[in-house]
């Protein structure tokens, strides 16, 4: 039995360069575990260490996802192994492939639970916790801040508009963590040094079955961009006159 | 020759910026020199991450970690621009994780857990700079105490320190070279008192004089064999040189950083003036001086690690970094004319700090004393 956690190993958007033609450069941009996806591990280490379970890792990607570097960069973050898919013929994958492959890797981790990050920090979709549920034929709760073992399965904490309420949950569930449910520690030489010891199963493409899900990117665009609107309403009923625009323009 | 960093050290780093954009900000700094106190917050979650015990060793909850390391993550906090923002705890304690007694070696390690200062090393008199073989505070043994008399001054953070490593001659010792001790001594021994000296630079670590008034303390505050304080105190010395060279490094990049920034973006007569020949000229020879300054601190670090230190280098490396760092900054704070002077600009704290590395942890000219007459020494038939 295993909690599992779906991490992603991705350029950090922020040190990506866009250019004034709208071309982006990657040179720059780092690759490391994606922002979101340390904090489900984080998360996923208190619970396993809760419930004597155990913390594995699954993630899919590029060649890179196997490096050395990688591997000690998730591991050290506080999963106990990790088992990944990395090869180069995903680059051109759609999410829903992709979500199956974390899928198939959770099932073979013999996952009770799968966390997730609220979204991946490159494209930040935030759909890849309901595809890897669908896969699996689980509930998936998004906008979970804290998570707890119950006889039968789960107690969830979700935040809604307004509050939050509690979910149980019996069975499996795919939980995508919200960005403030935890601060995940910050790995030290003791953590990376035990990580290069860690054991990583390393799955490949034709050890899983995926789904032939095709996705055709016809184009892409920028949107339309409306003109600023300059205009100031004046005199007693000018607050009056603002809603009135604002509601006539959509904006309330 | 490969410069590249291991993975460790990659990673390390990694984490070292997280922490530091999580629990040290550019304004937490600001606001601990302004109010004059230790970044405790920043100590303590160092600490809960294991950066305070890198360099010691396994059975004190350390990991071992060579020297080289230690300087990459003292530069990358130094950068942050907080200076002696980390190191000078973990040498001091590993002086007393060599030569203290376990209760000793207990009593640190447990301060330094909190984020707190372990002790504050008195040193210094005020006619004992320089100079430290005119030392006058006494410590008499007798009937298993140690009364201690005289005076340290410009003790650095002592203001919260449970604990003074206080140096100390036995009057009665025939053989002067083996006549000063080291005593840990709690700071709330009866007979100590202590009057804070306002600096213009080092806001974020305090400064005091210490009047020690027949401080009596029990013969266990001993640290290590007496009569061999000076050279227990001088077996880190070499280290603690480089690594003080380290804060020089930082804080001139961090100058660096703002002044280049600044630059590029400053119009004056209608362009930036990043474009004018005479800043572009300030900004490379600032690059070169840390390019060199890098080499230096990185060259050292290596063979501290390798074994192979001799004796001018880290004092070669003090007295360079300490100089080339400050001129850094002084060429920053030109960049920035009349603003680099308003409290509030970064370039005028980090001009301050990078002022007292040119005396602390010994003088420009004791560097030259040191390294001079050794080269001399060298040629000499």
């Amino acid at each position: 039995m295993s909690t599992v956690v779906a991490y992603k190993w991705s350029a950090n958007p922020q040190d990506a360069v866009v250019g004034s033609d709208g071309t982006v450069d990657w040179s720059r941009a780092k690759a490391g575990v994606g922002e979101y996806d340390t904090i489900p591990i984080e998360l996923g280490r208190r619970l396993a260490d809760a419930t004597g379970d155990e913390l594995v890792g699954v993630s899919v990607g590029p060649a890179a996802v196997a490096s050395p570097m990688a591997k000690k960069a998730a591991l050290s973050r506080g999963l106990d192994r990790a088992v990944v898919l990395a090869d180069d013929a995903v680059a051109g994958w759609n999410l829903t492939r992709v979500a199956a492959a974390l899928a198939a890797l959770a099932d073979r981790a013999e996952a009770t639970i799968v966390l997730t990050g609220d979204a991946s920090v490159d494209e930040n979709a935030k759909m890849t916790s309901a595809l890897v549920a669908g896969s699996l034929g689980w509930p998936c709760f998004q906008d979970v801040s804290e998570v707890a073992r119950t006889d039968d399965g789960w107690r969830l904490t979700q935040v809604v508009s307004g509050g939050t309420r509690e979910i149980e949950v019996s069975g499996g569930v795919v939980v995508a963590v919200t960005t403030d449910a935890v601060v995940p520690r910050v790995p030290g030489m003791k953590e990376i040094l035990a990580a290069g010891k860690k054991p990583v199963d390393e799955v490949s493409v034709s050890e899983i079955e995926l789904p032939e899900a095709a996705l055709e990117i016809q184009g892409r665009a920028r949107p339309v961009m409306a003109t600023r609107k300059h205009h100031v309403f004046g005199g007693t009923d000018a607050v009056n006159q603002l809603v009135a625009a604002m509601r006539a323009d959509g904006a309330i | 020759m490969d410069f590249s960093l291991s993975e460790e050290q990659q990673l390390l780093l990694e984490s070292l910026d997280e922490l530091l954009e999580r629990d040290c900000s550019l304004a937490y700094i600001a606001a601990c020199d302004a109010e004059h106190r230790q970044p405790v917050e920043f100590k303590r979650a160092m600490h809960e991450a294991g950066f305070l015990t890198l360099g010691f060793p396994e059975e004190y909850g350390g990991t071992p970690t060579d020297t080289m390391t230690l300087c990459l993550i003292a530069e990358r906090v130094a950068r942050q621009g907080l200076n002696l923002g980390y190191s000078t705890e973990i040498l001091q304690v590993l002086d007393i994780l060599e030569f203290g007694s376990e209760e000793q070696k207990q009593a640190v390690l447990g301060v330094l857990a909190e984020g707190e200062v372990p002790f504050a090393l008195a040193f210094t008199e005020p006619g004992a700079g320089s100079d430290s073989a005119a030392m006058a505070m006494t410590a008499v043994h007798r009937d298993g105490k140690v009364v201690l008399n005289g005076t340290k001054t410009l003790v650095t953070n002592a203001v919260d320190s449970k604990y003074l490593l206080t140096m100390a001659r036995n009057p009665d010792a025939t053989d002067p070279r083996r006549a000063i001790s080291m005593y840990l001594v709690p700071m709330d021994t009866p007979g100590i008192e202590l009057s804070p000296i306002l600096k213009m630079c080092w806001h974020t670590a305090d400064s005091s004089e210490i009047f020690y008034n027949d401080v009596v303390v029990d013969e266990s505050c001993l640290v290590g064999v007496k009569g061999e304080g000076f050279v227990q105190l001088m077996k880190n010395f070499e280290v603690e040189r480089i690594m003080t060279a380290t804060q020089s490094l930082g804080l001139a990049e961090a100058a660096f950083e703002d002044a280049a920034a600044y630059a590029a973006q400053r119009v004056q007569f209608g362009q930036p003036i990043g474009n004018f020949q005479q800043i572009q000229q300030k900004l490379t020879d600032m690059a070169i001086k840390i390019e060199n300054m890098r080499n230096f601190v990185y060259h050292s670090a290596w063979m501290v690690d390798n074994d192979c230190l001799d004796r001018t280098q880290a004092a070669m490396c003090k007295r360079y970094c300490s100089l080339a760092a400050f001129e850094v900054c002084d060429d920053a704070m030109q960049i920035f004319g009349g603003l680099g002077v308003t409290e509030g600009v970064r370039v005028e704290r980090l001009w301050r700090d990078a002022r007292g590395h040119r005396f602390g942890g010994g003088t420009d000219e004791i560097m030259v004393h040191i390294v001079g007459r050794q080269i001399v020494k060298q040629h000499s038939r």
